[in-house]
């Protein structure tokens, strides 16, 4: 790959423009791997389906369940109350989390105290399973939008607030005595230095929070919910109606690929520094 | 004789230490620096130089002995920035492009925005890095990044350049150059320089007067004025002034070595 940008220029060189020829083409390549990647594994689906299962009641062909998606969102329509009614809570929960768990984060880090109280709570919470908390939000917050939007809210706040909290505790000491050598303020400290250094940690932590909070949706809507994608999935799981079933599970995928792809766009428009070790 | 720019009487840092005598890294340093002088300290791995340059710069606090600046004790002049810290590592911030890293010691006080970012290519210039405002560290080579910092230090307008072995982590050629590049900014600025380094013969080199460090806890054992003229050039390495001088310091340090137990030891 190289070897052109040796023989021009007679030695070796990191130049911009060589660097992004084998940085297109690489991108290039990552491209068609994952392309062919997903068209492997739903030739296997379709195959495993169709030849060794064949049985419509445990498993249908990828192409029966486009057929059902098809359906569910351009002829009947009925995928779309679902589909909003899933987003809105994975919204609200997950917006909450952020607004109060990168703070919460911050002030945790930043007061021993603080993170003395909160610590055990944290620990405890954390590591239970929501599952187990999901008939208790919904005996205090009812059946509606706020128990959904709870159980959703408690899966994402963790990871968000952890990393928001041990990106600032682990921001570069030399960093800290930059400052103090050029005797910036505290708050001049905290804006200019500790609040950037852990926006790839708080990013890590949001992005971790998505695939939690999809799995609080579904949980919050096999409780009593009359509509939403978890309640699509758990219903076609109960009455054996594969396609769709395999639909809501899809939508969800879905879902969880645009969020991530959401941060990373984001990541990259809040972190241009990190180009390099983002990749393509 | 003018009042120095920086004296140190006495100047002693100890770490507490429970159940035990506190922990003495270095004690009794003296020493003062002309306007415009160029000091090195070289000494033993670990006998506390770059400890001492913390504790001038205010980053740790002293245990004893007094710093005074222009005559008058450091802590009346806390909030100016007097000294100007140039780091081992580079430690520029990385969201930051190479103009806006300079800059990071210039917002928030007196200049507005617009003259503070003509300084900032004022030193970005100096330190001949124009064309590279917009570029983050990471775009940058280990050399590059070294300026950058020393910009950073000088754009403030410091009285005094507290330099911890910057040059340490380049590769020697690159070292070479970095170090005639020091040598013409500091003739243009006319700082007062302390340069911490393990390098005798680039303390040699830079340097109008040479300290020694004894071993822990470190005090200045010994200075040698260098009788070499300016401008320096590489060439002078090989004058037999210099070789002198530079076997002369390596014995005094490899003394300090064996009285601390040893090169094993450290």
């Amino acid at each position: 790959m190289h070897r052109g940008a040796k023989a021009r220029n007679g030695h070796w060189n990191n130049s911009p423009r060589i660097f992004e020829m084998n940085e297109q083409r690489r991108t290039l390549n990552a491209n068609l791997i994952k392309i062919g990647s997903i068209a492997a594994g739903l030739l296997l689906w379709h195959s495993l389906a169709v030849y060794a299962i064949n049985d419509p009641s445990l498993l249908v062909s990828p192409i029966v369940v486009a057929r059902a998606a098809y359906e569910m969102l351009f002829v009947t329509g009925e995928l779309y109350p679902h589909l909003w009614a899933s987003s809105w809570i994975f919204f609200y929960g997950f917006a909450l989390s952020i607004v109060a768990g990168v703070p919460l984060g911050f002030l945790m880090a930043l007061s021993s105290r603080l993170r003395d109280y909160v610590n055990p709570w944290m620990a405890t919470l954390y590591t239970t399973p929501r599952i187990a908390f999901a008939p208790v939000l919904l005996l205090w917050f009812g059946i509606g939008g706020g128990s959904k939007v709870a159980i959703v809210f408690l899966g994402c706040v963790f990871p968000i607030l952890i990393n928001s909290y041990y990106g600032m505790r682990v921001v570069n000491r030399e960093y800290v005595e930059l400052a103090r050598s050029f005797r910036l303020s505290s708050r001049a400290l905290l804006v200019k230095i500790l609040l950037p250094a852990s926006v790839p940690f708080i990013l890590a932590g949001i992005r971790l929070a998505i695939g939690r909070g999809l799995t609080g949706v579904a949980i919050a809507e096999w409780f009593g919910a009359t509509e939403g994608l978890g309640y699509l999935v758990f219903f076609a799981g109960q009455t054996l109606n594969v396609p769709i079933l395999f639909v809501g599970v899809a939508a969800f995928a879905v879902l969880g690929i645009l969020g991530f792809e959401l941060v990373r766009r984001f990541e990259i428009y809040l972190t241009p520094w990190r180009r390099q070790a983002q990749g393509g | 004789m003018a009042t120095p720019v920086l004296e140190l009487r006495n100047l002693a840092k100890e770490i507490p230490r429970p159940q035990r005598e506190p922990f003495r890294i270095f004690q009794n340093v003296n020493c003062s620096l002309r306007d415009g002088e160029f000091v090195s300290v070289v000494g033993p791995s670990g006998c506390g130089k770059t400890t001492m340059l913390r504790v001038i710069n205010g980053l740790l606090p002293r245990t004893g002995g007094e710093i005074l600046i222009d005559g008058k004790p450091s802590e009346s002049l806390d909030h100016e920035l007097v000294m100007g810290f140039v780091f081992q590592s580079a430690s520029l911030l990385p969201w930051r492009t190479s103009l806006k890293n300079i800059l990071l010691g210039l917002e928030g006080r007196g200049p507005e925005r617009k003259e503070s970012e003509q300084i900032a290519r004022k030193y970005l210039e100096l330190v001949g890095l124009s064309g590279f405002e917009n570029h983050y560290p990471h775009e940058l080579s280990g050399g590059m990044q070294q300026r950058v910092n020393l910009a950073r230090a000088l754009a403030v307008n410091p009285r005094i350049l507290l330099m911890d072995e910057p040059f340490a982590a380049l590769d020697a050629q690159t070292r070479n150059f970095m170090q005639l590049e020091l040598l013409r900014i500091w003739r243009e600025t006319r700082k007062s320089v302390i340069f911490v380094t393990h390098m005798i013969s680039e303390a040699i080199l830079l340097s109008d007067r040479v300290l020694v460090f004894s071993h822990r806890p470190g005090t200045i054992r010994s200075e040698f004025p260098v009788p070499l003229e300016r401008p320096r050039r590489m060439e002078m390495r090989s004058d037999r002034t210099f070789i002198e001088l530079e076997n002369v310091v390596w014995k005094q340090i490899e003394e300090e070595v064996n009285a601390s137990g040893g090169f094993t030891q450290m």
